[in-house]
């Protein structure tokens, strides 16, 4: 796939028909030299900001992932690939990572990248601003010593076994050093026009219309990126999204923007290519209160779990694209599912049995409040479902949609539910997302609201999330699910499939397990 | 969206002349409109006998066309039968429009009333306070307080009301002093009526025919208005409203297409009665300002 | 000039007690913008109040609602955190859209409007007329966002003829007239539905004016001089038919501000409404009370202008 010399003569003929078809880009398009054509991709709003040291907007990611770099990327299997660090080498305790740093990194704005920045960045953005490393990084109590410019060592005060994962553009980017130093940080010009190392450097920000990069002439992996440019398009509209990839407006849209009752659809069309299931685990499920008077006793909720429909749950709120919930971590981390326990086994759909089952519970028709954010449909058909299948066992559900910080401030600090709609994912490992299901917690957000609190769940969660090996923490998830799939403090309704689209002239997409990551090796015929 | 929507209700006199009911009877619109609104109400009232299914109980049916066998409007992306919850829907907005405006009426009657009845400085600030309502813009308004407070059939009819009285007060208000000064209310003044009794026994009475035309545009107003909050995601998700099935099909419109078509259908229906069903009103109470039938 | 005055006088108070309302309706509301700030997972406290500060928002509520006051007086309508941009800027950024679609709809709303009202009066109780009071009937009965997805229904899904999200092309309008064309293209479909409530009402009381004034003596001198029925119906009847017809206009310019929220949700229309729309589900309190004042704002100007206007057609109008 190096044959430049026809690329570069198709996007000429392309640029001339695109201008006849009346559709050209703005000049200013594709003047960098190296690389050619223009991928668009498209997002739904600008996003807050383009630092993605401070915020986990998805948008935010979306673009910064290809500004940005960090230590290390993953494979579509989840294993951490060499990026900013070359190599690292891990302590037999789990406590001490040591990374070596690439060299002859710069800068966009051609300042070297050194160790410095590594440090500067952990202590300073992630390990303060970040939305999820910050916690992540105090409780591991991290230290980072920098013994030369090209090598960081990273010091633990406990083992964390996803460590290396979690050590992506989304969750650790590296951010320069000399443009954050000693200002407010969110505020920062950088914030808004960023400097990274990665393949594309930021151009505009034409707000509300759309976000350009160009080609990092100086990328250290030459002769990548392939591409001249990448623009980020607004595109408000959902239904428009799938529309544009079909009339080719559109070059690629991520999941995370695609609306679903479009996806069939879209996956028939033979312009378009897609990858579905590759993705980041993510579960949607329904939490119970477990100190609300019903939910407290554990039949009530085994009696839910052998109510819902889950296959039609994801036949009808994700459009098939999903697989039903198997127990309490789902199936989307292959190697820890306790097939002996699965709900299929435990709570086959018996209404007769569930109505059995809420009686031995005491459950005496009161109204069961079902809270959700308001701002998502799909929750909105979700919970329509749940209704319906709850009343059939003669239960009284009022679904209460409300808006998001409400919804937050109801679940997760008040706990004012009976049953909460909600869904979590967990990047490259379990430890990450899913322990925050089932772990005792008192407060904060989007986390366990449901008042479960096993000391035994606690312990085997903990050494799950710090045990080196593999085996040993498949065992341990199997023993959880042995105990977390018999009380129920949630019902797992389905994993998450997401569906990348794209048109079949671009190539090189989806290498990583998030498809927003690795786009130096992105190409696109005929434009 | 307030007072300049029904222009003629400001317009309205008092008079109601003889033959009121026989200028209505004759108006083939108005009739067909009362029947409508007849029809909608029984059906209403009728829904577990008529709809044919549970409008919340689904199935594996999703998204069938109309005339499909057991759903002759078809069925939603839930599997949920269409005509079900057309009828199903009739009550909310039934119950938004006509419990709406019976409290917009009835703020806007005491309100118009002490304003027009006292004059002077009640008249001043009750006047402006309704000028205050009327400059909020409504549709606005009633969407933000929703999204922020959250939902309920309830907290929708209240913030309705709160925003629909004003034109009422206005009406009668300018009804009302206008009556004050004429001689039977002299009389009765003079005969040692207090203002209370002189209010409710002579002056109301006479303004009673306007405020049902108003209350008859008010209902319409709030059910489109109810509609467009269901629109927006905002209606009660423990009942069925046609504006909430409205919002539930925007995302399908490509692929079913009647799931918007029948409950916008019933919304035009019902608004178009209740409207037309006003201006014949105002006609027949009116027949000197006849310019539209 | 003294009325003009006493209207603006009589202005302020309305629109002080409009930014209260804002103010205190939004304050009063449960949970916290932060949590919309910082994103999905447990924020560490030191973010928070970091957020907080950089905001204001650790201040007593009356300090907050000074604050705010002083800034709407000077022009500043705050800053907006999630999009993490002045509100002046954003709004500003909008309102192109959203002028573009609401004044076309009003400028097709008044044209069609007084066109049908006039035709409708000129052959009173001929099936025009007839069909005229039908549309008029229907116009205003029906909910507008239904009618726009009928229209998507049919135009853009069934018929495939013109777009049915957003307001140009999706890689960016092109240069010059061919961009003009194309951007024609996404108006028509919203500006249509938006229209035909006040195309209806327009058309109605345009009707009912002129019948009144057709009847009049002037009218009828003007006929038994001889004048042509194009001139009488235009130079005479239209210009004292005028009045009545501007102030539904008028009136209902910030309604129809409003009324623009649906449609642009409807139709994915970059405007204010959307904005609005966006602004609600990301609790952005400023945005959501610049955009209130905005279109509170307009409606007492709008109303203003045409109490003017009004008085300037028809010296007979006296003051309220």
């Amino acid at each position: 796939m190096t044959r430049i010399d026809k690329l570069a003569f198709g996007r000429r003929q392309a640029l001339g028909a695109l201008a006849f078809a009346g559709l050209a880009l703005r000049p200013g398009l594709g003047h960098a030299t190296g690389g050619s054509g223009t991928v668009v991709a498209a997002i739904d709003n600008d996003p807050p900001t383009l630092n993605p040291g401070i915020s986990t907007d998805y948008a935010t990611g979306e673009i910064a992932a290809k500004i940005y770099e960090s230590l290390v990327w993953l494979d579509v299997e989840s294993t951490p690939q060499p990026s900013l660090a070359t190599s690292w080498e891990a302590a037999s305790d789990g406590r001490t990572y040591s990374f070596k740093l690439r060299q002859g990194v710069t800068w966009h704005d051609g300042k070297p990248f050194t160790a410095a920045d590594v440090k500067f960045t952990f202590d300073e953005v992630l390990g303060k601003l970040h939305p999820r490393m910050a916690a992540v990084l105090k409780s591991l109590g991290a230290v980072i010593e920098t013994p030369d410019d090209h090598t960081a060592v990273f010091r633990l005060q406990r083992g964390y076994a996803p460590f290396l994962v979690q050590m992506t553009v989304f969750d650790a980017p590296i951010l320069p050093k000399h443009l954050f130093e000693g200002t407010n940080i969110p505020a920062a010009p950088a914030s808004q026009a960023p400097v990274g190392t990665g393949p594309f450097k930021f151009q505009e920000w034409n707000r509300g219309a759309n976000i350009r990069l160009t080609r990092n002439e100086n990328y250290w992996d030459k002769p990548k990126p392939y591409l001249a440019e990448v623009v980020f398009q607004i595109v408000p509209q959902a239904a428009n999204r799938s529309a544009g990839l079909q009339t080719g407006e559109l070059d690629v849209v991520s999941d995370f923007y695609m609306p679903k009752p479009d996806l069939p659809r879209l996956m028939r069309d033979a312009s378009l290519q897609n990858r579905q299931g590759i993705n980041i685990p993510a579960i949607w499920f329904a939490m119970f209160n477990t100190k609300s008077p019903v939910f407290a006793q554990k039949e009530a909720r085994q009696a839910v779990a052998m109510a819902v429909d889950r296959p039609r749950l994801v036949q009808q709120v994700m459009r098939g694209i999903a697989r039903p919930g198997v127990g309490a971590f789902g199936d989307g981390f292959k190697w820890l599912v306790n097939a002996d326990v699965s709900y299929d086994k435990k709570y086959p759909l018996d209404a007769t049995k569930a109505k059995a089952l809420l009686e031995k519970a005491g459950y005496d028709g009161s109204p069961i409040r079902m809270v959700f954010d308001a701002a998502r449909p799909q929750l909105r058909s979700e919970a329509q479902i749940i209704r319906e299948n709850l009343r059939a066992i003669g239960m009284d559900v009022q679904l209460e949609p409300l808006e998001r910080s409400v919804m937050l401030d109801r679940v997760f600090a008040k706990r004012e539910f009976d049953i909460t709609l909600q869904s979590f994912f967990s990047a490259g490992d379990p430890a990450i997302g899913y322990t925050r299901l089932y772990a005792t917690t008192t407060s904060g957000t989007n986390n366990n609201a449901s008042g479960y609190s096993n000391p035994k769940v606690d312990e085997l969660l903990a050494e799950a999330a710090t045990a080196p090996d593999r085996d040993r923490r498949a065992a341990l998830y199997k023993e959880l699910q042995v105990i977390l799939n018999e009380d129920l403090p949630s019902l797992v309704l389905f994993d998450e499939e997401t569906v990348n689209v794209a048109t079949k002239r671009v190539s090189g997409l989806w290498s990583s397990v998030d498809a927003r990551d690795r786009w130096a090796g992105v190409r696109i015929q005929g434009n | 969206m307030s007072a300049p929507l029904n222009p003629q209700a400001e317009a309205i006199a008092t008079s109601r002349g003889p033959g009121f009911l026989r200028r209505l009877c004759r108006s083939r619109t108005a009739m067909l409109a009362l029947g409508f609104i007849g029809l909608v109400i029984l059906l209403a009232a009728l829904a577990p006998f008529v709809a044919g299914h549970d409008p919340m109980v689904g199935g594996d049916d999703a998204m069938l066309p109309p005339l499909s066998p057991g759903h002759w409007l078809g069925t939603d992306d839930l599997g949920r039968d269409v005509w079900a919850q057309t009828v199903y829907g009739a009550r909310v907005s039934l119950m938004v429009g006509l419990v709406t405006a019976l409290f917009a009426v009835s703020i806007g009657v005491v309100v118009g009333g002490l304003a027009g009845y006292y004059g002077g400085w009640v008249d001043t600030v009750l006047m402006r306070v309704s000028e205050f309502f009327q400059t909020l813009p409504r549709f606005v308004l009633a969407l933000i307080v929703i999204a922020l407070f959250g939902s309920g059939l309830w907290k929708v009819i209240f913030v309705i009301a709160i925003l629909s009285w004003p034109q009422t007060a206005r009406l009668v208000r300018a009804s009302v002093s206008s009556l004050r000064q004429q001689p039977f209310v002299d009389a009765a003044r003079v005969g040692g009526m207090g203002d209370r009794a002189l209010l409710l026994r002579e002056i109301l009475p006479n303004v009673a025919a306007p405020i049902i035309v108003t209350g008859s545009l008010d209902v319409a107003a709030a059910i489109l208005l109810e509609a467009g909050l269901g629109f927006f995601g905002l209606g009660d998700p423990n009942h069925i409203s046609w504006g909430s099935m409205l919002n539930e099909a925007q995302q399908y419109l490509r692929i079913a297409w009647w799931m918007s078509l029948f409950p916008g259908l019933a919304i035009a229906l019902t608004v178009l009665s209740f409207n037309v069903l006003g201006d014949a009103l105002n006609d027949a109470l009116n027949p000197r300002s006849r310019v539209r039938s | 000039m003294w009325f003009v005055a006493r209207r603006l006088l009589h202005a302020v108070p309305l629109l002080f007690c409009v930014v209260v309302l804002n103010f205190v309706l939004i304050a009063a509301t449960p949970g916290d913008p932060v949590t919309i700030l910082v994103g999905d997972f447990p924020a560490p406290p030191g973010y928070v109040e970091q957020v907080k500060r950089e905001f204001g928002l650790d201040q007593p509520i009356y300090v907050q609602l000074m604050r705010y006051l002083g800034h709407v007086l000077t022009g500043d309508l705050g800053y907006s955190f999630a999009n993490r941009q002045p509100v002046s800027t954003l709004i500003l950024g909008r309102l192109a859209a959203t002028l573009e679609l609401t004044l076309t709809a009003l400028l097709l709303a008044s044209l069609l409007g007084i066109a049908l009202g006039m035709l409708a009066a000129r052959w009173r109780g001929s099936w025009l007329d007839s069909g005229v009071q039908g549309i008029a009937s229907t116009g205003y009965s029906i909910p507008d966002f239904w009618l726009g997805q009928l229209l998507i229904l049919v135009f853009s899904i069934w018929l495939g003829w013109l777009p049915s999200q957003g307001n140009m092309s999706v890689r960016g309008a092109p240069e010059g007239f061919a961009g003009f064309l194309d951007h024609l293209r996404y108006l028509l479909l919203p500006a249509l539905a938006l229209s035909f409530r006040y195309l209806a009402l327009i058309a109605r009381i345009t009707r009912a004016a002129m019948l009144e004034v057709l009847s009049a003596d002037f009218i009828l001198a003007a006929r038994s001089r001889g004048a042509s029925e194009t001139s009488v119906m235009i130079t005479h009847a239209l210009r004292n038919a005028a009045a009545p017809v501007i102030t539904v206009i008028g009136y209902n310019l910030g309604f129809i501000l409003a009324g623009s929220a649906l449609i642009e949700t409807v139709f994915g229309w970059p405007g204010i409404g959307r904005l609005l729309f966006d602004s609600i589900s990301r609790r952005d309190y400023p945005v959501m009370m610049a955009i209130l004042l905005m279109v509170s704002v307009t409606v007492v100007l709008a109303n203003l202008a045409t109490d003017i206007l009004h008085r300037a057609i028809d010296p007979r109008v006296g003051d309220r």
